[in-house]
């Protein structure tokens, strides 16, 4: 009986860079050694300006899907706007201490861009990531969780470098993801990437290895 | 009487010779092996490693559970030996295929993707490995050295049954000291074809198909269904890397490279170190023309049928 | 009332660190942080973990200091008795499987070592780099990166000396690892340990480790006027003569060059 966050597997990653973000997840689901699904996306849209990314126990993946869907709709109703991620990370980080001593086995990572506003009309983009009981930190560079974190960090800590524009960096954040999950047993079987400007979100789907 | 069971009395490896008083040097028994004998010179004729170094405490075999992850998945260990794998093997018209992984985990952490899983013991002798890598390589190494000692003393290749038990007696004497090693012995003798398993619990089984390691089943799932006595070389060669294949898609701790190779009557080829993932790419296209065939095919017969005049 | 407390015979401690070594087509380069802590504790800034064994070869150890200081001295030991027995060096291929016999006899009581073994092989001249785990496997690599920060360090390497992920341009030949030219790589070795620097507590301080070219490699580079195309910045190179190697090289190798390489890293 391993430890829930090592039970399904899979890792996410955030990079900064010119005026956008990306994050991106690996597909795999799997049941220990077993590999059951190439297709368990663990990044999902909360609204057009941001993404919330769930690894760890699988489960709590779907169920906190659900609850941050709910909240957020809640939000939009009372609030009439779009919830920004600055504000998104507070709510999630609540959510995680309500649950302070039986927590979700999730290590949420954020990534988006706010909306201009009349307090903040020039944005920057936004990252964060937290521990399974709400602890935020905001690093400038990247953030990174799940099974392959210490992978990630060496090949991100080697790769990246600030003020990258959107192409170049899809291709790091491709690059860093891969390296990191081909060296992790229940990490991979694909990958998905999504980079966020201001006016746009592209998905790119990655040739990832099988094994 | 006495004599006889002094002499069937088995004592454990490590206590037949005691290491206080005749081994100041660990592993070197006396001076005289400083020269050409360093290394395997320290082994007694019966495979035992003469004054393996054991720690001083009541329960040897704990300790080394307790540090290291040999046994069992001991995530505590500090010592994380390198583990996990798919290895298969099995006997045809044609010789044997031996067909391997080249994945070593240590926990989770892919430690190597370029593990070489077929110890070539000598010309027509393969020992696959699986369970503890240093457990399999070390002691297929030993296992050469006997067989051309046999070759020596005998003036004859020695047979696979006869090279498969010295490996498995070596094994027993260790057992339940923590060794780990699923292992098969492939070659072809005097009986033809022959296959062998050993593991280290002391089991040595002949037989026709073998799979071990972490992804043995699904490997075992593509092998039986495609397993025929009378398959083609070609055939043969292509089921053993399929059923890698499989076994590094499905299992996490399988996966990487596959290494292949043909036992003859004159000895083992090798047929290649191919990319297991680009293998499954490949299947998956070939997958999905074979369907749009099938379907285009049935598709015409379908209209024809379903015409209503 | 107090518990009872059960004492266990606990001889193994790990003492962090990283190694990491490369092999290119007529060199090796091996090299290692000399950073020895013990939990959160550093007890020392500067301790050897990279050891030139032969004129040819060169260790380098990590994981337990003690039984890693202690195994790089019986291992010198069998081979000054090589030696004199056979009125030469070993052979890095001899060597390793040497190291694999010694790391075996300790089956039961392991050595808390991984071993990364590297120089210039005796037969074709091309830079080798075998790597052991504890108990013995082992096998020839072009690179391998050991120690707390391996999981850092072996990934970037993928990318970054073996391409892995990466395609090339179209019309262009594939990725050849061997081909990388020194340069490359110890700006790859010195990248990869500020990286690992960065992010994992345990590593730091200093890096340090050897350089060694194969006898048949033509000018270098690394020494004179070509240095600054060569060298990373911050990085300093000092020859070694073989005779201070305090290696048994009376019968020492067909000239091997081997250098030292120093580097600062980050100290907190």
């Amino acid at each position: 009986m391993g430890s829930p966050m090592e039970m399904n597997g899979g890792s996410v990653i955030a990079m900064t860079g010119k005026d956008c973000v990306a994050i991106a997840s690996d597909l795999r689901l799997g049941q220990q050694a077993v590999g059951l699904s190439a297709d368990f996306e663990k990044v999902f849209p909360i609204n057009n300006q941001l993404y919330v990314g769930l690894p760890g126990f699988a489960t709590d993946t779907y169920t906190l899907r659900e609850h941050l869907r709910f909240r957020v709709n809640m939000y939009r109703m009372k609030e009439e706007r779009e919830i920004t991620p600055k504000t998104f990370a507070h709510l999630l980080s609540s959510t995680l201490y309500e649950k302070r001593f039986g927590p979700y086995f999730i290590e949420p990572v954020i990534a988006g861009i706010p909306a201009p506003s009349a307090i903040d009309p020039d944005p920057k983009p936004f990252i964060c990531n937290m521990d399974t009981i709400g602890c935020i930190t905001t690093p400038k560079d990247f953030v990174v969780a799940g099974t392959a974190t210490d992978k990630l960090y060496g090949v991100a800590e080697g790769l990246w470098e600030p003020d990258l524009e959107p192409e170049d960096l899809f291709e790091t954040i491709s690059q860093t993801l891969l390296a990191a999950v081909d060296r992790d047993c229940i990490s991979g079987w694909g990958a998905v990437v999504h980079v966020i400007t201001k006016d746009k979100i592209i998905t790119r789907h990655l040739k990832g290895r099988m094994d | 009487m006495e004599s006889l069971v002094a002499s069937l009395n088995s004592r454990p490896p490590h206590l037949l010779h005691d290491n206080a008083e005749e081994n100041e040097y660990e592993g070197d028994a006396s001076l005289a092996q400083w020269g050409s004998s360093g290394g395997f010179g320290n082994l007694m004729g019966n495979g035992v490693v003469r004054g393996m170094e054991m720690p001083r405490v009541p329960d040897p075999t704990a300790f080394l559970s307790h540090h290291t992850d040999s046994i069992s998945s001991n995530s505590q260990a500090k010592i994380k030996l390198a583990h996990g794998t798919t290895t298969l093997a099995f006997r045809f018209r044609g010789g044997i295929i031996v067909s391997v992984d080249s994945r070593a985990s240590a926990g989770s952490y892919i430690a190597s993707g370029t593990v070489k899983k077929v110890i070539e013991i000598n010309k027509y002798l393969l020992g696959t490995m699986a369970g503890g890598a240093a457990d399999c390589q070390y002691w297929e190494t030993y296992l050469g050295m006997q067989c051309r000692m046999h070759e020596l003393r005998n003036k004859e290749r020695i047979s696979v049954a006869a090279a498969s038990k010295i490996l498995a007696n070596i094994v027993y004497e260790y057992k339940g000291r923590g060794l780990s090693m699923g292992t098969m012995i492939c070659g072809w003798d005097k009986t033809g074809p022959a296959l062998f398993y050993v593991d280290s619990d002391g089991t040595r089984l002949k037989g026709d198909i073998f799979s071990v390691g972490s992804g043995s089943t699904f490997a075992y799932g593509v092998l039986d269904q495609g397993y025929h006595w009378d398959l083609t070389d070609e055939e043969a060669q292509e089921l053993g890397r399929r059923s890698i294949v499989a076994a590094g898609h499905r299992d996490g701790y399988s996966g990487n490279t596959n290494n292949l190779y043909h036992v003859r009557e004159n000895g083992w080829e090798f047929l290649g170190n191919l990319d297991i993932s680009d293998l499954w790419y490949k299947y998956e296209e070939e997958k999905k023309t074979a369907r749009k065939e099938k379907s285009e095919a049935a598709g015409t017969g379908g209209v024809e049928s379903m015409q209503v005049e | 009332m107090p518990e009872a407390i059960q004492h266990r015979f606990d001889p193994y401690s790990s003492n962090g660190g990283s190694i990491l070594a490369i092999a290119g087509k007529d060199f090796a380069v091996v090299a290692g942080d000399t950073r020895q802590s013990e939990g959160y504790s550093i007890q020392s800034r500067y301790q050897k973990k990279v050891f030139p064994l032969t004129s040819k070869a060169i260790l380098a150890v990590n994981g337990f200091a003690a039984d890693g200081n202690n195994f790089v001295k019986r291992v010198k030991q069998r081979l000054e008795w090589y030696t004199h027995a056979h009125n030469k060096e070993m052979p890095i291929k001899s060597i390793a499987r040497l190291i694999q016999t010694m790391l075996y006899a300790r089956r039961m009581f392991p050595y808390y070592v991984y071993n990364v073994l590297a120089g210039i092989e005796e037969d074709d001249g091309t830079g080798a780099v075998y790597s052991f785990d504890p108990v013995g496997s082992y096998e020839r690599e072009t690179c391998r990166a050991a120690g707390a920060a391996q999981s850092l360090l072996q990934p970037f390497l993928d990318n970054q000396i073996y391409f892995r992920n990466h395609t090339p341009a179209p019309g262009q030949p594939p990725f050849d690892p061997s081909t990388h030219p020194l340069s490359t790589v110890l700006s790859i070795l010195v990248d990869s340990f500020s990286s690992a620097t960065e992010r994992h507590i345990e590593v730091g301080d200093f890096l340090e480790g050897y350089v060694i070219l194969s006898p048949g490699r033509t000018s270098d580079d690394l020494i004179g006027e070509g240095v600054k195309g060569v060298l990373p910045e911050g990085m300093t190179v000092e020859e070694q003569d073989p005779e201070d190697l305090d290696v048994q090289s009376a019968v020492a190798g067909k000239g091997c060059r081997v250098f030292l390489v120093r580097k600062e890293l980050k100290r907190d």
